[in-house]
């Protein structure tokens, strides 16, 4: 008998799930496709810009919460928040490395030095660096070490220069991508070619920015880089394919699957069944038929409307896709939506009201109707939560881990409140 | 109306094609783009290249494409990828089709003959310079695995075999072309542990489900075939039918539908009611009806999921069934795919690409246990024996030795 399923496979299914069978629960995770969490950078924001930059990102927390009602942190006081993020970091120790109470900064692609909590190891510059080489690839798209580098020269108080490394993924290459040169240099021998060619290429700066291509599968490519070349090198984020958010959702899944989790991937769940005020079942649409799939508790964490788990239709009407849950604009907040006239404005970088829009919930995480759970065993968790926009004030990693962590523990909570060890008894 | 098969009779998949955000994640994950420049990967010749397809065929790489459906597994969007690359491949081919792949295509055929002289045609497929003369006129990688002729077919077992009395309802059991004339102990297995648990086996006349020749773009062919499959299959209505061959399953459950548009009532039918068979067996274990006494086998095997049965977007039922058996550990080797693909990685020009496709899960069999694998279909098992040199079975023969102890 499966004790918990978790319907998507993002941040936050991810957490609730490893969560749950490291406390020795059954789990089933239903997830569509890949989530999108290959696509993100592979780090952990928990808030960059309130809207000024955050250097600690727990210690504005309150007043920022105070300032923005109904924030989904509003469920949480900064300490916890913090040790759901810790707790995070720690599931992957060798790859993930928080920020002690600061965020980190780590440059863009573009030249922009970016708050962050939790990065990935070989992206983490030491403080010491006071020059820096920034080394483009000529047969890979989507980064120009010169851009970069002029940008960084004003973002990050490094002295800067830029460099061109002639080196393709594969012969005959002319137009490679991140995944191909990170494949490759999974391979010693090529990353041993790597490693000389770049040494020869740049001058005596302190440490080496190159794109991020370090290895996706072996996990010493960084370092052994770095060993070979003398100095500190650090990876700096592509857009799509990325290669750390794609390590980031290896690893998650690996430990998921070490823990015993069950993966079900490739279909969608499409409807619930229900008795008594709890879900029963949800419906799995697979090749052939639908099929139920039965468990004592669930968690959504199906993110929002970039998931589908959210959707407007063509008259402005905004719905909650799967169990068809009442909507608001953030916690403590019980609708219905404002019309659709003012969920969107004209101005494009404005804070669109239409990404507030979502699920407000109670402490378990069990999302609401007016002050009533509408199911008792149903939580939720990530994007899907009512009350932020996450995008400009960097906050989404944060809010799915720490609802992630919440739901479980409720579900936990409320599983040995109904087995209470017969202590004493004997 | 367009003409059938064209590219823009495709509607179904077409449909989804603007669906695509062009998030890539189609193409970190396809094993073809992984191993070779030859295939510029499923997003450009899928969702991209579609839209200028306006009859003609705008990419060639298009047929490195090995169809094994990694992409639309992972599309977070649901767009028909590997759907539409099939249609696009079949148009292409039209005019043109290789001999090769008119004759690979035909396995009923393939074992009518081989079957009576088995022991002299395993000899010709073990021959080097017969092998090498194949290559030469007919593109068959001289290396690629081929497999081994039975002198005993299936349904000539199924007629001399005295069934116990049922206890339960019937199934309908579909052997499959492999199953029938390369794989018959696989059937056999099948057959005695769904008999042990009380079922009422009914093994009707049956065909190629024409999966191969869909995989090679010959439509007409394998419409004909997997109509006459299903009408073959559906005899007993309202009864499970249950299949040991993942891949053939899933050309019934969807791939005949949303590949070629196959609408036939009797298709829509079958495709509702047939299981994989250890996805039957995980089904009567989830209602606590697989009453079957399971004795230890102290062993650890490497399992390897077929592309065919991800596809089917049920997870991994053999893993769920075989953990079941006390002792024994199964290691998810997590393969995106043993490069096969069907019929892919015996082609002269494609062998050496599926070899590389396969190479990270010959690696996994090699570590975990070098001597057997499990497998739910038998290409992919044929693929892994060959390139490993393990002995790669169907999950049902572990089951089978747990059950009835041989």
């Amino acid at each position: 008998m499966t004790d918990t399923i978790v319907i998507g496979g993002g941040l936050a299914g991810l957490a609730a799930a490893i969560r749950l069978a490291q406390a020795g629960q059954s789990v089933t995770l239903l997830q569509y496709g890949v989530g999108g969490l290959q696509l993100g950078q592979g780090t952990v924001d928990v808030l960059g810009y309130a809207p000024e930059l955050v250097s600690d990102p727990f210690a504005g927390l309150d007043a920022y919460v105070g300032g923005h009602k109904g924030h989904p942190y509003s469920l949480f006081s900064p300490d916890e928040i913090k040790a759901s993020v810790d707790w995070f970091a720690g599931l992957l120790p060798d790859l993930l490395v928080p920020g002690d109470g600061q965020n980190h900064r780590v440059p863009t692609a573009l030249g922009a030095m970016r708050p962050t909590y939790i990065v990935q190891s070989s992206m983490h510059v030491p403080a010491d660096v006071t020059s820096v080489a920034i080394v483009g690839l000529r047969q890979l798209k989507d980064f120009y070490p010169k851009m970069c580098a002029e940008n960084l020269a004003k973002t990050s108080g490094w002295a800067t220069s830029p460099y061109w490394l002639d080196f393709p993924a594969r012969a005959g290459g002319v137009d490679s991508t991140a995944t191909s040169y990170a494949t490759d240099l999974d391979d010693p021998d090529t990353l041993a070619r790597f490693a000389a060619a770049l040494k020869k290429a740049i001058g005596n700066e302190d440490a080496v920015g190159l794109p991020a291509i370090l290895g996706l599968r072996n996990p010493q490519v960084w370092s052994v880089l770095a060993e070979a070349v003398g100095k500190p090198v650090f990876e700096i984020h592509l857009g799509p394919p990325g290669i750390p958010g794609m390590r980031l959702t290896h690893e998650l899944t690996q430990e998921a699957l070490r823990l015993g989790v069950r993966v079900i991937l490739g279909s969608k769940v499409i409807g619930f069944e229900s008795e008594g005020g709890r879900i029963s079942g949800v419906l799995h649409q697979q090749a052939g038929r639908d099929k139920v799939y039965k468990a004592d508790n669930f968690v959504y964490a199906g993110g929002g409307f970039e998931s589908g788990s959210l959707a407007m239709d063509s008259y402005g009407v905004v719905t909650e896709t799967l169990f068809g849950l009442p909507l608001a604009m953030g916690q403590g907040d019980s609708g219905p939506l404002p019309s659709h006239e003012d969920l969107i404005t004209g101005d494009y970088w404005a804070d669109q009201g239409l990404f507030l829009a979502g699920l407000a919930v109670d402490s378990a995480m069990k999302p609401l109707d007016g002050k009533t759970a509408v199911y008792d065993n149903l939580h939720v968790a990530g994007g899907i939560l009512a009350g932020a926009i996450r995008w400009s004030e960097k906050s989404g990693d944060g809010i799915a881990i720490a609802s992630a962590v919440r739901a479980a523990d409720a579900i936990l909570d409320a599983q040995s409140a109904k087995q209470p060890r017969n202590e004493g008894k004997e | 109306m367009f003409e059938t098969d064209s590219h823009e009779a495709n509607l179904l998949a077409r449909a989804s094609l603007d669906h695509c955000v062009k998030c890539t994640i189609c193409e970190t994950q396809c094993p073809v783009m992984a191993v070779t420049p030859a295939f510029s990967g499923p997003k450009y010749v899928g969702p991209q290249a579609e839209r200028y397809r306006h009859g003609l065929s705008v990419d060639h790489s298009l047929d490195y494409c090995s169809s094994c459906g990694t992409c639309t597994l992972v599309c977070p969007q649901g767009v028909k990828i590997a759907e539409l690359n099939s249609v696009a491949r079949a148009a292409m081919k039209k005019d043109h089709m290789p001999l090769r792949d008119r004759i690979i295509s035909r396995t009923t055929l393939m074992g009518t003959f081989g079957d009576p002289v088995a022991p002299i045609a395993n000899a010709v497929l073990g021959f080097a310079p017969a092998r090498w003369a194949v290559e030469q006129v007919v593109g068959i990688h001289r290396d690629a695995a081929m497999p081994t002729f039975r002198t005993q077919t299936f349904t000539s077992w199924w007629k001399k075999h005295t069934s116990p009395t049922p206890t339960r309802g019937k199934v309908v059991y579909f052997h499959g072309c492999a199953g029938q004339y390369f794989e018959v102990e696989t059937s056999i297995k099948a057959v005695e542990v769904l008999e042990r648990l009380g079922f009422e086996v009914l093994v009707p006349k049956q065909g190629c489900c024409g999966l191969a020749a869909q995989s090679n773009g010959l439509f007409d062919t394998a419409r004909d075939w997997v109509t006459k499959l299903s009408h073959q299959l559906g005899v007993e209505p309202g009864t499970p039918i249950v299949a040991a061959s993942a891949s053939c399953v899933g050309m019934l459950k969807h791939e005949a539908r949303e590949i070629m548009g196959v609408e036939d009532p009797a298709l829509i039918d079958v495709g509702t009611r047939i299981r994989d068979l250890c996805e039957f067996l995980l089904e009567l274990s989830e209602a606590g009806e697989l009453n079957l006494d399971f004795h230890p086998i102290e062993m650890t095997v490497p399992y390897h999921a077929p592309c065919q049965l991800k596809g089917q977007g049920m997870g991994k039922p053999a893993i769920d069934v075989l953990r079941l058996i006390p002792g024994l550990t199964v290691i998810d080797a997590q393969a995106t795919c043993c490069g096969i693909a069907g019929t892919y990685g015996l082609k002269k020009e494609k062998y050496a690409v599926g070899q590389a496709v396969g190479k990270p899960l010959f690696d996994k069999v090699k570590e975990v246990n070098p001597e057997l694998a499990v497998c739910d279909t038998e290409t992919c098992r044929w693929q892994i024996a060959k390139s490993t040199g393990a002995t790669v079975v169907h999950p049902i023969w572990l089951i089978h030795k747990s059950i009835f102890g041989e």
